[in-house]
């Protein structure tokens, strides 16, 4: 699933294969219970890694420390390069991590331009004066307006521009949301179980649109359909209770005892 | 020595049960239904004033104590059973500030009341022979009512908390406290126990009531003066729990009235609010509270305000107005009705406060209990500038809005990190820290404050310009009176703040604002830091509600600690929700209709708070959009279908969010 990079953030020094994110030692203990337990993972520039693991594995917790939802126990999150571990979440947005959240997570009061504008004026607000951020219309930046027409010509919504987001149908709220994300430009994108609660026809949809316009980023993704992570994934890592238990391409995963007894162990229980 | 020590351990004791009777419905209250029930120091004195009729009124004396003990606090138990089903229970669901303005409206209606049927005079409880005198033990003697008090004060706080550890229904109202939901899927239907609890807490308060009323004169400010240590008490222990409100009751009890009335008065009604702010700071939770996931999904109703009227003719309508208001000396001069210009001065000086308020309250969603903190501030500084720097009331209002700005950075600084309901109550909590503070210093006038009228002010800079008691200024065939030139001076400001707080809000800055109202955590993850943004709101918030308290100072030629008292901070929300919350415009139209309404009403009573409190209570519950939302409901009534196409119109966003259509 290679292609050419052509996005925004121009990757002129970054190269595709190299490392990402890194963490180490991560640990999360909620009480005694260790949700995260010594997570080593590192993630290659350009890759479409997934997590996968039975319910309870901590996937959703793991999310939570790279985005900065969640203060880690101990251990490291690097970022690019940098040590991001105490780093808060819009920090850590701005850096270029983004985040896709559940359906309903849009602003739904505002218009789908105003939706995506915000994003695209997050990624830009340390270039204005606070003078210029307080006073100047939002209408006279046309950098912040342009990039917005262009990602919603690129998520097929320039026709719904105007509507209010609460107003829109499902597909088009999921489309939205890839939208916020992609404006803010993030070079890694998390991706929180995009399809739950799909049929396989908008699941189908979805994934597309993932591949099509999230193509330059590097994906980091929760799913729970096996056989989509199967297919889509260039790498895949396994949780089970906290831990790190195979890491490797799709046909390694399949094929891994380890990971089956994981599943039918968690089926059994 | 230890015989005075003794007695202040006493003092400290008693006041400490009556706390912790009161606190502890308040924080069940709180606890099992999430209200935070500002009414509950009225259904307190009204607790006394039942006792009062039946013992002074009825005539059953000192005889009749107990009779009282028993019957009052059933009575004020089966009035809040009846405010629980009716005026609270229409409000769950929504976000759980709504109660805080509903409660208000009910102080406001309680308390009328109370002056309507007992005036505004004192009364005294008359107490049996035996608990009247003193009592000596070991040659330190104490009063007996005192000691009664400490014994019937413990065993009203054991048996709660027995009833509670104890009996089914204890156990449930501790479940729901702890999590609802989890109560209602074990198959336990919480909801009907929330009018028995709400009654239940209204009894307690009541009970207090009396006791107190035994010890102290009955007034009418009962209630105002008890409901705030009381909401300290309930933050210091823990909201919704009984443990943390017997600890802070005793513990402010003691700190009040055996430490610091007796040994270091300057400090009495500071200490207590530091110790707040420290508490809602390091540990929101308080001691003994469990750390609340609240639930803050549920939106505050702001209004769409232009959703009917267009942006053309609001523009006309507005222009209209403003020529109204510009024509109005004028007309006040001509028909020789003066009190016009008294009374819009009042309107547009509350209209910029509460436009203030707006800006915070309705787009960031920051619901602040303590905005007469600013208006004070800005009073007392324009005031100290007049009255030792300079006569220039220019000078004096940027000074006013300058040192406003920064304290509400600093207080925003402290504040805004913690949420929702902990947000109202720190930033009471710094309003009443402030109050008291200028009783206590003396640069400030204490209680005397400040008057203004024999110092020379004008409207100018450096000496020159306009004498501010000038008769008149001749333009043409115009006079134009002293009070108009000030009132001037006020609709000046007050559009100024309009059309800049409307450009912030088409700014960058604004659109940022409105996506933190519509899910904070969704503006975080797409690169925000929302607590910059809100503090930078709250500033310019502050910045105008200084501006605000400048220009009271000035048209009052007198400031008093009052200008910072609670109440005022109740008062501007009433009229930002009255008029419409979110739409800049909609909070000076509130400040209108409360002082058009106040001045209609008192030429027939002058207890127009009781009308007042119970509209206000009717607004939040069937018209929480204000009267701005009035012309878009009348239209869905009209058409009678209904809303018609496209997306729901009462949700519509902020007219300057369409900016970006064209």
């Amino acid at each position: 699933m290679a292609a050419e990079t052509t996005g925004d953030r121009a990757d002129d020094t970054a190269q595709r294969g190299e490392t990402i994110l890194e963490l180490e030692g991560l640990i999360k203990r909620f009480g005694e219970f260790a949700a995260i337990d010594g997570v080593d993972m590192t993630v290659e520039r350009g890759e479409f890694r997934s997590v996968i693991g039975p319910n309870g594995a901590g996937k959703t917790t793991l999310f939570n420390l790279i985005s900065g939802a969640l203060p880690v126990t101990s251990g490291t999150v690097r970022f690019d390069g940098d040590d991001i571990t105490s780093m808060s979440p819009e920090a850590r947005v701005r850096a270029g991590i983004g985040r896709s959240f559940q359906i309903s997570n849009v602003f739904g009061g505002l218009s789908v331009r105003e939706n995506v504008r915000l994003a695209a004026q997050a990624n830009q607000q340390a270039d204005y004066s606070i003078v210029q951020s307080l006073f100047k219309t939002t209408d006279r930046y046309s950098d912040i307006n342009e990039a917005t027409d262009r990602t919603l010509e690129r998520v097929d919504l320039a026709d719904l521009a105007d509507v209010e987001a609460n107003a829109l149908a499902y597909g088009d709220r999921r489309r939205l949301e890839i939208g916020v994300v992609l404006a803010a430009d993030p070079a890694l994108v998390l991706l929180d179980e995009p399809t739950a609660g799909m049929s396989v026809e908008e699941t189908r949809e979805t994934i597309d649109l993932i591949e099509e316009v999230l193509v330059d980023q590097t994906l980091l993704l929760i799913e729970h359909d096996i056989e989509l992570v199967m297919e889509l994934s260039d790498r895949i890592t396994v949780l089970n209770r906290g831990e790190v238990i195979a890491e490797g391409s799709p046909e390694g995963i399949a094929a891994d005892q380890a990971v089956q007894d994981a599943y039918l162990g968690g089926v059994v229980e | 020595m230890v015989g005075l020590l003794i007695q202040h351990l006493v003092d400290g004791l008693t006041v400490g049960l009556v706390y912790v009777l009161l606190a502890a419905g308040l924080s069940i209250i709180f606890g099992v239904m999430n209200v935070i029930n500002f009414a509950h120091g009225e259904l307190f004195a009204l607790g006394a004033y039942f006792a009062v009729a039946l013992l002074v009124q009825a005539g059953l004396g000192a005889g009749g104590f107990v009779v009282a003990l028993v019957l009052a606090p059933l009575l004020v138990g089966v009035i809040g059973v009846a405010i629980e089903r009716f005026t609270v229970r229409p409000l769950y669901g929504r976000n759980p500030l709504y109660h805080i303005l509903l409660t208000f409206g009910l102080v406001l209606v309680i308390n009328d009341s109370i002056y309507l049927v007992w005036g505004t005079g004192s009364f005294r409880l008359p107490r049996p022979e035996i608990i009247t005198g003193t009592v000596g033990v070991a040659g330190i003697s104490v009063s007996a009512y005192n000691l009664f008090m400490i014994v019937i004060g413990s065993a009203m706080a054991a048996s709660v908390w027995a009833g509670l550890k104890y009996t089914k229904y204890g156990l449930i109202i501790r479940a729901g406290a702890q999590d609802r939901q989890m109560v209602r899927n074990l198959g336990i239907d919480i909801d009907r126990y929330y009018s028995l609890v709400f009654g239940f807490g209204a009894a307690l308060a009541a009970f207090a009531g009396i006791v107190l009323a035994g010890r102290q004169q009955v007034t009418p400010e009962l209630g105002m003066s008890f409901i705030i240590p009381a909401f300290v008490i309930v933050v210091l222990g823990g909201l919704g729990s009984f443990r943390g409100a017997v600890a802070g009751g005793l513990l402010v009890g003691i700190l009040q009235e055996s430490i610091l009335r007796p040994y270091a008065p300057a400090l009495e009604g500071m200490i207590i609010f530091l110790l707040m702010i420290g508490i809602l700071i390091l540990r929101p939770q308080g001691l003994f509270g469990t750390e609340f996931a609240e639930d803050e999904s549920h939106e505050l109703l702001t209004s769409s305000g232009g959703g009917l009227i267009d942006h053309q003719t609001r523009l006309r309508l507005g222009g209209l107005l403003i020529g109204l208001l510009v024509l109005l000396p004028i007309l006040a001069n001509v028909l020789d009705n003066p009190q016009w210009v008294t009374l819009g001065t009042r309107v547009l000086i509350w209209g910029l406060f509460a436009l203030s308020l707006d800006f915070v309250m309705g787009y960031t969603g920051l619901v602040s209990l303590g905005h007469a903190l600013f208006l004070g501030l800005g009073a007392y500084v324009a005031a100290l500038t007049l009255v030792h720097m300079t006569g220039s009331v220019f000078v004096a209002l940027v000074l006013a809005i300058a040192v406003s700005a920064a304290i509400a950075w600093v207080v925003g600084y402290l504040s805004i990190r913690v949420h929702g309901v902990y947000f109202a109550m720190i930033t009471l909590a710094f309003a009443e820290l402030y109050y008291n503070f200028l009783y206590r210093v003396e640069f400030t006038g204490g209680s005397e404050g400040l008057g203004l009228l024999g110092i020379d002010r004008y409207y100018g800079v450096a000496g020159a310009g306009i004498d501010v008691g000038t008769s008149g200024i001749f333009v043409g065939p115009v006079v134009i009176t002293g009070r108009a030139l000030f009132f001037y001076l006020v609709l000046g400001s007050l559009i100024f703040a309009y059309l800049v707080t409307r450009q912030m809000l088409r700014s960058p800055f604004g659109s940022v604002l409105k996506s933190i109202r519509e899910n904070e955590e969704r503006a975080t993850f797409i690169g925000y830091d929302t607590v910059v943004y809100k503090r930078r709101a709250f500033v310019v918030s502050g910045a105008f509600a200084g501006l605000a308290g400048g220009l009271f100072a000035l048209n009052n030629a007198f400031v008093s600690p009052s200008v910072a008292e609670w109440l005022k901070s109740g008062e501007v929300i009433v009229m930002v929700i009255l008029g419409g919350m979110g739409t800049l415009y909609g909070p000076i139209i509130g400040a209108g209709a409360y002082f058009g309404l106040e001045s209609v009403l008192s030429d027939f009573t002058t207890r127009w708070r009781l009308v007042l409190g119970v509209i206000f209570v009717l607004f939040v519950i069937f018209l929480p959009r204000g009267l701005v939302s009035v012309p878009t409901l009348l239209d869905h009534h009209l058409s009678g279908a209904g809303p018609g196409p496209g997306p729901e119109p009462d949700v519509a966003t902020e007219d300057s969010s369409h900016g970006g259509d064209d």
